[in-house]
């Protein structure tokens, strides 16, 4: 009996030793500006990990349980160091990275990856990189490794123009105001909010422009102040949509509505400036306004994060690598690194739908999300929900 | 027209923040012979710990932010100048700039990493004050920052010519050496001299963090720019030449804005300051020199 017991501690004991690990690689800026936006991918990616390891796992082709682990790189926003980390997270025994932050980072990162998967004649690198926040429409076409689970700006502020002119048909104009250096806000602008706004009826009259770091906009309100348009769009990150907004405050500027850029629709925008912000409409594809969603939020703020679109996206992503691991069956073993990776790859590839906190999320051929969404507005320093369309 | 002067008057005033941040460099250069990369990058620290006040005492009044940013500026400087000063041969210029870019960096991350890169939001005096002649305004708030930088100038300048400190320190600037021989503790001169500038900077701090109406690491490397602009344009070690080059490249940059758009008015600010550089090296307040 004591030699049994004995055997079988034994064997339990060589069982946790050799518990296997499933490394997933997060990448983005965790240093620089926009910092927050990597704190939070990091505390959701970390939260995420622990909710799945906690129920057990992910479930191998051998039948044996691995523990996902979370490494996090920073790649500070800059487009060369994106390329040096991705380069760096394919050297490691990482399985897929979930990352980047920054636009400017994921269309470079996704050109040095192999176009077309099979290609013999593409020395480009053979790694999936799952996105979490880069927003800017269209990247994900640019290699077959390379997949995303943004929401689509494109239907979102579709929807939304559309639904403020059915809502509000006495409003016509619209005008804007677009941070010029920042590749996300810069296209938001002038390939979706523009022509949406356009086909929705309404008749754009004009954009001004500044820079993310910018901190006088005294001629750019009052460009604004000239267009008396009915609406402002401000394409634009918080700091400077701030800034704007102060700024519009002084000059007396009220326009009868503002819709802002999907990024703004965070705890930044109410930090630091709740007051000016008041009203501010936001199309996002995130909001704790069901019991998922909350447990996400929650679970993510002990490890320090906010939960807002781009982080929950994160959350998202965790889970459904964690699905296709298990339903391509991975092997796990550091021997079939590559061919895992292939694996997650061709998994990503196949899916057609997965499942995300506000409901079902589709996906596309080109390896894009389209991701249920609604309408926020900021109210008394909180982002309250305008208009669920779900 | 009216929009070219509301815009060269909205451009002048907001360059009273440049002033502010030039006084700063030019005031260490002129002591020292030295540029203190991370000034603007203390001043923004200071405005931050300026904001602790908030948090000891919700509902402060601004000017007692404003005082806490001012002391936390002093502070910041006296660490910057032991840090990247006192322990660095001052006979290699490029130890202390090479240090001095290190501390802006470090400052720069500290403020992301204690605020995750959150804008802050920043108390104002006289922010809901504009001077309205018809369609003409003028903001309240720059015209206190227009009003701070010429008592800075008038403070400094008296503090230069009329104390013992400022003795010492013209007597640093000039002969070092002599000046030691004369019993000038060169040590307390520099680190006095930090300070001062600090005391400035986080105020300056403040005052820029107040007219922006958020506080946010973005602001340390555009004002750095901006600084070593209004400094070289000025006139290394002019305190004058410091006012009135900060009001010439903020008049300057927004009327380009206006004519030529945001995405190329960097570039004019770039030319103006090579125009100088080719053509009035030692800056506007300077002696007319011939190229050799």
């Amino acid at each position: 009996m004591k030699k049994l017991a004995l055997a079988v501690s034994l064997a339990l004991a060589a069982g946790v030793a050799h518990a296997q690990t499933i490394n997933i690689a997060g990448f983005g800026a965790k240093t620089g500006p926009v910092r927050s936006f990597g704190v939070n991918s990091h505390a959701a990616l970390l939260a995420a990990a622990d909710v799945i390891n906690k129920a057990g796992g992910v479930k191998l082709a051998d039948g044996s349980k691995a523990k996902m682990a979370v490494e996090f790189y920073d790649d500070r926003c800059d487009a060369a160091e994106g390329i040096s980390v991705i380069r760096r997270i394919a050297g490691t025994n990482a399985l897929v990275a979930v990352g980047p932050t920054c636009s400017n980072v994921a269309e470079p990162l996704f050109g040095i990856l192999q176009k077309k998967v099979g290609d013999a004649g593409d020395s480009g690198l053979q790694f999936p990189v799952f996105t979490d926040v880069a927003i800017k429409v269209g990247l994900a076409k640019i290699s077959e490794w390379a997949f995303r689970n943004v929401p689509n700006e494109m239907t979102m502020y579709n929807s939304l123009f559309y639904w403020l002119h059915t809502q509000h048909p006495e409003m016509k104009t619209v005008y804007a105001g677009v941070e010029e250096d920042f590749a996300h806000s810069r296209a938001t602008w002038y390939i979706v909010m523009k022509p949406r706004a356009e086909a929705s009826g309404f008749n754009v009259l004009g954009n001004t422009k500044w820079l993310l770091a910018d901190t006088n906009f005294a001629t750019q309100v009052r460009e604004m102040k000239k267009a008396n348009a009915d609406i402002v769009a401000i394409s634009a990150h918080p700091f400077s949509t701030c800034g704007v907004l102060k700024e519009m405050q002084r000059q007396g500027v009220k326009p009868k509505l503002l819709v802002g850029l999907t990024s703004s629709s965070s705890l930044e925008t109410l930090q630091g400036c709740a007051k000016q912000a008041e009203g501010i409409i936001i199309p996002t594809s995130f909001a704790p306004i069901n019991k998922e969603a909350v447990a996400a939020a929650q679970t993510t703020a002990k490890f320090k994060g906010a939960a807002d679109l781009h982080s929950m996206a994160a959350w998202e992503n965790m889970f459904i690598l964690k699905n296709v691991m298990e339903s391509e069956g991975i092997s796990g073993k550091p021997g079939d690194l590559q061919a895992d990776r292939r694996k997650v790859r061709d998994g990503l590839a196949k899916l057609k739908t997965t499942k995300g906190l506000m409901g079902v999320t589709k996906r596309d051929a080109e390896r894009e999300a389209d991701k249920p969404y609604l309408f926020v507005h900021a109210k008394k320093g909180e982002w309250k929900v305008l208009y669920n369309p779900l | 027209m009216l929009d070219f002067f509301q815009t060269l008057s909205d451009g002048v005033l907001f360059g009273a923040t440049y002033a502010l941040i030039g006084i700063g460099f030019t005031l260490v250069f002129g002591v020292m012979h030295k540029i203190n990369m991370a000034y603007a990058a203390a001043s923004v620290g200071g405005a931050y710990a300026g904001l602790l006040v908030l948090k000891v005492m919700a509902g402060a009044p601004p000017w007692l932010v404003f005082l806490g940013a001012f002391v936390a500026g002093g502070l910041l400087g006296w660490m910057v100048y032991v840090a990247c000063f006192h322990f660095i041969p001052l006979s290699s210029p490029l130890a202390t700039l090479m240090s001095t870019v290190g501390m802006l960096l470090l400052i720069d991350e500290v403020i992301v990493h204690v605020t995750d890169g959150m804008p802050q939001g920043y108390p104002a005096m006289f922010d809901d004050v504009m001077l309205r002649a018809g369609e003409f305004s003028m903001r309240g708030d720059l015209l206190l920052i227009f009003g701070v930088s010429v008592l800075a100038m008038i403070g400094l300048l008296l503090l230069l010519y009329r104390t013992s400190l400022g003795l010492a320190t013209r007597a640093v600037s000039q002969q070092p050496v002599a000046a030691q021989l004369c019993g000038i503790r060169l040590v307390r001169v520099n680190a006095l001299t930090f300070v001062v500038t600090g005391l400035l900077g986080g105020l300056a701090g403040a005052l820029i963090g107040a007219s922006v109406g958020t506080l946010s690491p973005l602001l340390t490397v555009p004002l750095t720019v901006k600084g070593l602009i209004v400094t070289v344009i000025g006139g290394l070690g002019s305190i004058p030449g410091a006012i009135v080059a900060g009001l010439l490249v903020g008049g300057f940059e927004n009327v380009l804005q206006l004519y030529r758009g945001v995405t190329e008015r960097d570039l004019y600010v770039m030319l103006l300051l090579f125009v100088f550089l080719v053509f009035r090296p030692g800056g506007i307040f300077a002696a007319r020199s011939g190229r050799d």
